[in-house]
């Protein structure tokens, strides 16, 4: 063959080249590259992690910001129902105050109405029998102890008078 | 500065004297009768064949079984004693190590996209054979060939069988590639670049013997023999090993990634039915 060409060399070129690369390919290239690979996905686990991390700690930022700013709301909200049941039950009382006051004057009335009637019949009752003694104390003749005795009944009733009142 | 002067001064004063003694020396015609004979040899290996059991081989196979043995010591030894011990927080052999194999795989990754896992491999262990096996010629070590003579051991891919097994090779994975993305269509992509594999081999062997022959011409001359072989065995062959190593597994990625690219259906008709559906 020219140039000195062998096909049995270059036959044991290949195989010695081919052994080679099998040994490097086992002893040195996969090792290595998996060792890279195997860093590698550490390290995007790792950052993976810590955007997880992020984002929750983001969310939770944001969570009681929300919160935050509702409470001023919420506190409003209850103060205002309370100032309103308030007002409701200062209403009713006073209105149930001034209901109680109008019964108390009411029957109050009543009472010095019937109290008043039953004076002036009491009264009327007393003229009637004083005007019957005396009447009857000058059909019996002795106007002076008539006289004597219309003056004590007329004192009597007077003290009961003060008496009752 | 003055001292950096005088230390340069006297530095290149060393080599002028050098040079001028191996001029004067030297007989330089009966070297020039025997440099186109080193040079055939340089290339064709017929007068100093080695014997591997039983078979005659060029120095060239001896000195790839040595680098392949070199470099299989070395992935074991790293195997079982550092691998091991590797760390989230890479010391600097370790990302050294990490480093050359990221540099592989990330030339196979960018250009070849689609499919690069075995091509990775491939590229990482081509180039570093490339590479520690341009570097072996360096070392020099002698051998004895079947004549009985002392024979230097080159680099294995000055030898043309084996570049052109490294080109074939490289020819073949491309080709595994195409039919593994494409099938039958990636066969046909990869048979179009039929002149790939000479190529390939044929520029490793030139790249690779014509910095032999350099060396081969600079040694030869005892006038050149001073000071210079520092710069041009060493400067020449780490230069030579590094871009051979990376024209190759560019050459083999770019290809590999061509033909494993997957197929898109051209839309041709469709588009000019659209465009006289507009139009009408």
């Amino acid at each position: 063959m020219p140039l000195n060409i062998d096909w049995q060399q270059i036959l044991l070129h290949l195989f010695n080249f081919c052994i080679l690369a099998l040994l490097l390919y086992f002893l040195l290239y996969k090792p290595v590259k998996k060792f890279m690979a195997k860093r590698s996905a550490f390290y995007e686990e790792q950052a993976k992690n810590a955007e997880d991390k992020l984002r929750e700690a983001e969310e939770l930022k944001n969570n009681y910001s929300a919160r935050l700013e509702n409470v001023d709301l919420e506190i409003d909200k209850k103060r205002n129902a309370v100032l309103h049941e308030a007002a409701e039950y200062r209403e009713k009382r006073i209105g149930e105050a001034e209901a109680e006051a109008e019964a108390l004057i009411e029957k109050a009335r009543r009472d010095a109405k019937r109290e008043r009637a039953k004076i002036i019949d009491g009264a009327g009752k007393e003229i009637a029998d004083m005007v019957g003694a005396a009447a009857e104390k000058l059909v019996l003749g002795s106007t002076d102890a008539a006289y004597e005795a219309f003056l004590s009944a007329a004192e009597k009733s007077v003290e009961e008078d003060d008496e009752n009142k | 500065m003055k001292k950096k002067t005088i230390a340069v001064a006297a530095v290149v004063a060393l080599i002028m004297a050098a040079l001028l003694i191996g001029i004067i020396f030297t007989d330089s015609d009966k070297e020039s009768a025997d440099i186109s004979e080193t040079m055939q040899d340089a290339v064709l290996h017929e007068n100093d064949k080695i014997d591997f059991f039983g078979l005659e081989v060029n120095p060239g196979f001896i000195s790839a079984l040595i680098v392949s043995a070199a470099i299989i010591a070395f992935a074991a030894i790293v195997r079982i004693f550092v691998i091991p011990r590797f760390k989230l927080k890479p010391g600097k052999f370790q990302m050294f190590l990490e480093c050359i194999v990221s540099f592989f795989d990330g030339i196979a990754k960018q250009n070849s996209p689609h499919k690069n896992g075995f091509l990775g491999a491939y590229v990482f262990a081509a180039g570093i054979y490339i590479f520690v096996s341009t570097l072996f010629e360096l070392i020099g070590i002698q051998w004895i060939s079947v004549g009985g003579g002392s024979v230097t051991l080159g680099a294995p891919l000055s030898d043309i069988n084996a570049a052109i097994a490294l080109g074939f090779l490289s020819y073949f994975v491309i080709l595994i590639g195409g039919i593994a993305a494409n099938g039958l269509r990636g066969v046909g992509r990869t048979l179009k670049d039929f002149s790939l594999p000479i190529s390939m081999s044929f520029r490793l062997f030139g790249a690779l013997l014509s910095g032999l022959l350099v060396t081969e011409l600079v040694y030869h001359y005892m006038a050149l023999s001073f000071v210079l072989p520092v710069l041009v065995a060493v400067l020449f062959t780490l230069l030579h090993a590094l871009i051979q190593t990376y024209v190759l597994i560019m050459l083999t990625s770019l290809f590999y990634g061509e033909v494993s690219e997957p197929h898109v259906k051209k839309q041709k008709n469709k588009n000019k039915k659209t465009e006289t559906a507009v139009s009408e």
